[in-house]
């Protein structure tokens, strides 16, 4: 037995040697020709247009780099953030993925993101001159960027025109132009629809009694916040927001203008006469439907006012394919590119601010939308409220809201609560 | 209880039976008719027994949002393998407990049953964690070596010892006097009588496999690899409208297959189930 | 094994009997005792693995501060704990664990009871109505919630039908109570067929003899129930009650999927704000802390059932 094992064993030795050392040789070979570089990008829209739009981007990057394969992974929209990091934590992370503005504090202050200033500079043809600087403020630090604001996208108001004639109501287009679009004839009109059709009247998309935050496109109009801009006091209980909120309960419960908790109307299915959304939502209208307009959001007590969404593209600072990823991240938002994504995603680019440009990629919206509601809602929007440890925060606020969402709450008394339990947390 | 009714109390029975009957059936039902009706069909007031159209679309639907039949396979799978997983280490373990003498079995007892006491939700974080530092988070392998081997398997160890323990002892004396070591005593005579208890075993086994939510959701985080109830919760998309009739037509789908095997087999289900010694 | 194989002669069996004199080592009882460490090994590896070291750590992780995306992992002693005297949610999420355990296995094990008497009636076609009540058992668990959490909506088919009858329904999933009682309703609804089927072998078990003995003393239905049938079968209640009540602190996909805690923090169980903590926020090491009390609980509850026996059950198991 023995000079047989001895043979065996020396063939056995010889084999994984001579396999390690073509591993080995190859190696360099290998990055020289480029080995298969996949890189994935979580997104949180499933939407046919937008993939297509992407699929597409990376399909030209494909053709100069032909080692790169982009993959995009859509999350679920309401669990996006909680299924991202636990992504992370389960050591699975993606090489890119999307940011929400919300959390924005919490990862660039991580540590986790890529910093992305070199490879965009240093990429030829960028122009990052070109972007503005009130749209990076968010995703900044210490003068670096960590994560890059592809979208920067005003939230207006989609208007059934239908079903606002059918209620008798005069057009929020008449209203605009006479100047009294306000928030308190845009209310009456959404019940007037209520009151005639039985259809909802005007729907926040997304809040749907969980996500809060998208409150903000109807309580800046009173100046409201939900903390200071610092983020340590609280904002809830200040006059601003009690008034705004009690205004946003009245509307629900009292003049029934917007479906009240558990149920739901889907405007782009048209059992809504209004909707608060963002544009890249317009790829939803259907193409022979009613008859659909694009209106700013209507005036407050403090006057005319816009409020921005924005989401964010990260590069993974741990993933072994970093520097891969922040180059097709600069591809996918070089100047060419960001005039494709303007269709739904507005870019922070000044260049491509413009109405010729946002007019070709936008063949459904008007030049008076676009002028009115996208280039003015972007120069002079507040984005949505963030903060760090949003989601503990987020989770405390929605709960402390649960209880204005009944028909016997009081308002003032419940946003004093939420004050109470979200304090310890801002003063972090 | 032995007295025969008179026809009224018989009719108020049956009548009693037919409304206890209503929850356990109408959802099933509405959930099946819903996914073929049109989506603004769905909360119709009043609501519709019957769709008054058949719409197909939400069952293609639900296979082209997500990879559905790579997930749908995947819970199969996994359930399957934890079944024949437990069945084996939990008739070994039960028979051990049950038929055999040897010293410290009652401690060691004692600790197997330590797990019933303790629900998954207990002991998740540490085993991610665990899983974590041998990279195999997002794999089905803690989806299929936790139930086998950890706290979901006690009960099914619990069941077999209860039903091994009723055996008359005659049956092993016998097959020791033809020369049967004690796994053949075990493969040969006590296996074979156990049918009933691995039935309800593998009931139960397979439901509770079929149903893991917790685990899915925490351990895996690709939609490729997604178990059937984390994936039925996908079905929503923010960006498009509501996605209700093709939620409704991923939960039949998942739901009506198991639902035909049990009321073929219900017979052999509900008894073998009677059947685990549970009664005392 | 070498040398022994050529002594025995042809034909002759050593059997085990003549052991200490032919083996001196692998008598019976030896070989019996290595098949019960190995027939048990695997189970009991598992256990270790699988069960004990995984709440030593979760013993061990709740002395630490952990935040999983900052990398943080600090040993603060008993602050976790500190904490969790002072949390404000904390005595909420008690107290719907409380309502919520308590609200399920009454009425788990009352409908169980109620529906295994009247399956045991000699009804002809028993057995349909049998199939009937087990068929949610088998259903998928998030089907069945998610099916249900449309019937709930507020325009819903469950208000559909009580706008038939004239009545108007309650927002049910965003209305405190209404939320915790659809949850618990939902969770009864789809495993009482279970308790059932345990329920009506147990009836089975009782002989007819007895009942037919109290009736020819007169005893009536009543007494009959509470006399013989709630002892004979009071040691299946109790196991189910056991089992009902440990599944029902365990209960998560409900809450997940219909009210995600809330409304407020009204279905907040606490498994599910263990999820909150170590999932949503990261906090692996608080949610180690909650994982602790909630395994106090469940081994409290267990064990005090167990000894109640005692005094509960009719026959020692």
């Amino acid at each position: 037995m023995k000079p047989n094992t001895m043979v065996r064993s020396m063939f056995a030795a010889l084999a994984l040697a001579g396999s390690l050392g073509a591993l080995v040789a190859s190696a360099p070979d290998a990055a020289a020709q480029g080995a298969a570089v996949p890189l994935r990008m979580t997104v949180w829209t499933g939407n046919k247009a937008h993939l297509d739009l992407f699929n597409g981007i990376a399909a030209d990057y494909q053709k100069a780099n032909l080692n790169v394969q982009v993959t995009f992974e859509t999350l679920p929209f309401e669990t996006y953030t909680t299924t991202l990091t636990t992504q992370i934590a389960g050591g699975n992370p993606p090489d890119l993925a999307w940011i929400f503005e919300n959390s924005a504090p919490d990862f660039v202050a991580s540590g986790a993101l890529l910093p992305l200033k070199t490879a965009l500079e240093g990429t030829p043809g960028y122009n990052s001159a070109d972007l503005t600087p009130s749209a990076l403020r968010l995703w900044q630090r210490n003068g670096e960027i960590y994560a890059y604001p592809f979208s920067t996208s005003p939230f207006a108001v989609f208007v059934n025109n239908d079903l606002v004639k059918q209620a008798g109501q005069k057009t929020p287009a008449e209203h605009v132009g006479a100047g009294t679009w306000t928030w308190d004839n845009a209310i009456a009109t959404a019940s007037a629809v209520n009151a005639k059709t039985g259809k909802g009247g005007l729907v926040v998309r997304d809040f749907d009694y969980k996500l809060w935050d998208n409150l903000a496109t109807i309580w800046n109009g009173w100046g409201a916040a939900p903390w200071s801009e610092d983020g340590k006091t609280c904002g809830f209980d200040q006059p601003a927001m009690v008034d705004a909120m009690t205004f946003v309960y009245k509307a629900i419960f009292t003049d029934k203008a917007m479906p009240g908790p558990g149920t739901s109307a889907d405007f782009f299915a048209g059992d809504a006469a209004m909707t608060i959304t963002q544009i890249s939502r317009a790829s939803l209208l259907p193409k022979e439907g009613f008859a659909w307009d694009l209106v700013p959001l209507p005036k407050g007590p403090k006057g005319e006012y816009a409020v921005v969404g924005q989401a964010g593209i990260g590069v993974f600072k741990n993933s072994p394919r970093a520097q891969e990823a922040a180059k097709f991240l600069a591809f996918m938002t070089n100047p060419e590119n960001s005039a494709k994504l303007a269709q739904f995603f507005p870019p922070p680019r000044k260049s491509l601010l413009t109405l010729e440009t946002l007019a070709k990629t936008n063949p459904l919206l008007k030049p008076e939308q676009i002028e009115n509601v996208v280039i003015k809602g972007i120069a002079t929007g507040e984005v949505k409220p963030s903060h760090t440890g949003y989601a503990q925060l987020s989770q405390l606020v929605r709960a402390g809201l649960d209880a204005v969402w009944t028909p016997q709450a009081e308002v003032k008394p419940a946003l004093a609560s939420i004050c109470q339990r979200i304090r310890p947390l801002l003063a972090r | 209880m032995t007295e025969s009714f008179s026809p009224q109390v018989k009719v108020a029975l049956y009548g009693l039976l037919c409304v206890l009957a209503v929850p356990f059936v109408f959802p099933t039902w509405w959930m099946v008719t819903s996914s073929f009706k049109p989506v603004s069909d769905i909360f119709a007031f009043p609501p519709a027994l019957l769709p008054r159209s058949f719409e197909v679309a939400p069952y293609r639907q639900v296979f082209t949002l997500q990879p559905f039949a790579r997930q749908y396979f995947n819970s199969a799978y996994i359930a399957a393998v934890v079944t024949v997983g437990t069945m084996a280490i939990a008739s070994l373990a039960g028979y051990a407990f049950a038929r055999i003498r040897f010293p410290g079995q009652n401690w060691l007892f004692l600790v197997v049953l330590v797990g019933l006491l303790i629900p998954s939700e207990v002991t998740i974080v540490p085993l991610f964690q665990m899983f974590l530092k041998v990279g195999l988070v997002n794999t089905h392998w803690p989806l299929i070596l936790v139930p086998i081997l950890g706290a979901p398997s006690v009960i099914a160890t619990f069941i077999m010892r209860q039903f091994f323990i009723s055996l008359p002892a005659e049956l092993e004396d016998a097959a020791r006097v033809d020369g049967l070591g004690r796994f053949g005593i075990f493969w040969r005579i006590a296996l074979p009588l156990a049918r009933p208890a691995l039935g309800a075993v593998a009931i139960f086994t397979f439901l509770h496999s079929w149903n893991l939510f917790l685990e899915p959701v925490v351990f895996l985080s690709s939609p490729d690899k997604f178990t059937l109830p984390q994936a039925l919760t996908q079905f929503v998309d923010a960006y498009g409208g509501p996605m209700w009739n093709v939620q409704l037509a991923a939960a039949t789908l998942a739901a009506v297959p198991v639902l035909v095997v049990f009321v073929v087999a219900q017979r052999q289900f509900i008894e073998g189930l009677a059947h685990t010694g549970l009664k005392g | 094994m070498t040398g022994q194989a050529s002594a025995a002669p042809e034909g002759t069996r050593t059997t085990d009997l003549e052991g200490p004199l032919r083996r001196p080592f692998w008598t019976m009882e030896r070989r019996d005792t290595l098949a019960g460490y190995l027939f048990v090994a695997p189970q009991l590896l598992g256990s270790l693995v699988f069960v004990l070291v995984p709440l030593a750590l979760v013993l061990w992780y709740s002395l630490h501060e952990w935040n999983v995306l900052a990398g943080s992992f600090e040993f603060t002693r008993s602050k976790n704990y500190q904490q969790l005297l002072e949390d404000p949610v904390l005595p909420e999420v008690l107290r719907a664990t409380a309502f919520f355990s308590v609200g399920l296995v009454m009425m788990n094990l009352s409908i169980a009871l109620l529906l295994a008497m009247l399956l045991n009636q000699k009804l002809r076609g028993t057995v349909v109505f049998r199939t009937l009540f087990f068929s949610p058992v088998v259903v998928s668990l998030v089907a069945w919630t998610i099916v249900w959490g449309f019937l709930l909506q507020k325009d819903g088919g469950i208000n559909g039908v009580l706008a038939l009858l004239g009545v108007e329904g309650p927002n049910w999933l965003r209305e405190g109570t209404t939320a915790m009682i659809s949850v618990i309703v939902v969770q009864v609804f789809k495993n009482v067929g279970l308790n059932m089927v345990l329920f009506l072998a147990a009836l089975q078990n009782v002989p007819n003899e007895i009942y037919e003995a109290a009736r020819i003393d007169g005893a009536n239905r009543w007494i009959q129930f509470r006399s013989i049938t709630l002892p004979l079968i009071s040691p299946t209640l109790l196991l189910t009650s056991i089992l009902t009540i440990v599944g029902s602190l365990q209960v998560f996909a409900q809450i997940a999927v219909l009210t995600q805690g809330g409304p407020g923090t009204s279905t907040t169980v606490l498994v599910y704000y263990l999820y909150q903590q170590a999932f949503q926020f990261h906090f692996f090491g608080y949610g180690s802390t909650l994982a602790v009390v909630l395994f106090a609980i469940v081994a409290t509850l267990t064990v005090l059932q167990w000894q109640m026996r005692k005094r509960w059950v009719f026959h020692e198991v």
